[in-house]
């Protein structure tokens, strides 16, 4: 048996903290193994020694001690709380001024500490609101920048759209998405999550902008049917110059005629 | 009454209560402090010194808290502060006779005395960490569960600190006594 076990063995051994077949594997070893058995009785020795040890008394000067510091914590601690006040009338009349005072020091402190709890949690809130909003975004960025899946920038469009309130990274990168995405399901997809957004002045100037700048018929079609929608009048030159533009699809063409007529 | 309701009360403002708490932990702090220090009157002084921050200190105890976890460390830390402040480790050389608490009456009493002084001196030689945790595991019979929340570690990490601390313990001691 190698020595250090064999020492952790004989330890718990004496300890009487081993299993039965340990036990008895420690005894056989001890029978004969003449080092072993020297092991035992050398830690058992010392264990005996200190296990045995008696216990030693302090002098009575600790008791001593010790009542004279509890006598003068119970003193200096009952100083600081006693102020006493002669004639029984400044007494009452004290008493009475402490209760309107704490009652009033109290209704401060609790009206403070609520406030300020109350503020500490909404600012705990806007801290998480922060960084959920930091994340999502950090997300729609990760998945619209996925050059190789159109399906993962479709699901970053609607990440995008999942954000309540749109702020002007999301514009642009939906903006970005509608126009420069070589996938015309991505780029219909960004119009859809722009048109929840169509109340924004960004956006609707995103997408004004856009209507010159369109090639896509898809997104033409589209685009032309939101504004339209959303009563972009600015929009009826542009739209003329589609209808009067040579190399336009007709589809688009007759989108963008009707449009001219209903916004006219 | 456990230690934990009364150290509570104490805690509330009912100082006198205090007194069940020394009379339940006064020698145990005190042998605790006297195998550390292998001086009986300083072990006197620092346990005095343990009881006073008890009673001082007695809001920093975390209601719920094991009282005797709690005591025993401020025991360790009152040991701990009186040797930094002195700056006096003692040496491998004990003093039986600040720790003995016997006077030898016969033969075999005295080869007992002799064997124990040897012990002492052993243990002088250990680390801090080893003396003291068998200090509190065989002189004072505490379990390694109790020593472990105390130090803040597994019981598993107790165990073997404790067997590698006999082991080197029992080479002293036979060491010292070929001498």
């Amino acid at each position: 048996m190698e020595k250090e076990k064999l020492e952790v063995l004989i330890i718990d051994y004496i300890d009487g903290k081993l299993s039965d077949a340990d036990r008895l594997s420690v005894e056989q070893e001890l029978m004969r193994n003449e080092d072993a058995r020297k092991l035992y009785d050398e830690l058992k020795e010392v264990i005996d020694l200190m296990e045995n040890s008696g216990e030693l008394t302090p002098s009575t000067k600790l008791k001593a001690g010790f009542d004279r510091i509890l006598k003068e914590e119970a003193a200096s601690s009952s100083a600081t709380r006693t102020i006493y006040f002669r004639p029984t009338f400044y007494r009452a009349a004290a008493a009475v001024a402490l209760l309107v005072m704490s009652g009033a020091i109290g209704f401060w402190i609790s009206k403070n500490n609520q406030q300020q709890q109350e503020l500490a949690e909404l600012q705990r809130e806007m801290e998480i609101t922060r960084k959920q909003l930091a994340e999502t975004k950090q997300l729609m960025h990760a998945m619209l920048g996925n050059d190789q899946s159109a399906s993962q920038r479709i699901r970053g469009v609607n990440v995008a759209m999942g954000i309540s309130g749109a702020d002007d990274e999301i514009v642009t990168a939906l903006l970005k998405t509608m126009q420069m995405d070589p996938n015309t399901n991505v780029r219909l997809a960004a119009l859809d999550a722009l048109a929840g957004f169509q109340h924004d002045a960004i956006v609707r100037k995103g997408l004004v902008d856009a209507l010159s700048k369109q090639t896509d018929p898809m997104v033409q079609i589209n685009l032309i049917q939101l504004l339209v929608q959303m009563k972009e009048k600015v929009v009826v030159k542009d739209l003329q110059k589609i209808v009067d533009d040579a190399g336009t699809m007709q589809a688009v063409k007759d989108e963008a005629y009707t449009g001219i007529l209903k916004l006219s | 009454m456990t230690d934990e309701m009364i150290m509570e009360a104490v805690k509330s403002g009912d100082l006198h209560q205090a007194t069940l708490l020394f009379e339940r932990y006064n020698r145990r702090i005190y042998n605790f402090l006297a195998r550390m220090t292998m001086d009986r009157a300083l072990a006197e002084d620092l346990t005095q010194n343990v009881f006073l921050r008890v009673i001082k200190y007695r809001n920093s105890y975390r209601v719920g808290a094991r009282f005797q976890s709690w005591i025993y460390r401020i025991a360790r830390n009152v040991f701990s502060d009186h040797y930094q402040s002195v700056n006096n480790r003692y040496s491998d050389f004990v003093d039986v006779d600040r720790i003995s608490d016997h006077i030898a009456e016969n033969d075999d009493r005295e080869k007992q005395e002799e064997k124990e002084a040897l012990l002492h001196r052993s243990l002088a030689k250990l680390t801090d960490e080893q003396r003291e945790i068998l200090i509190l595991t065989r002189f004072q019979q505490m379990k390694y569960e109790e020593v472990a929340v105390l130090m803040d570690t597994t019981v598993a990490n107790i165990k073997v600190k404790v067997h590698r601390a006999l082991i080197r313990l029992r080479e002293y001691y036979f060491e010292l006594e070929r001498i």
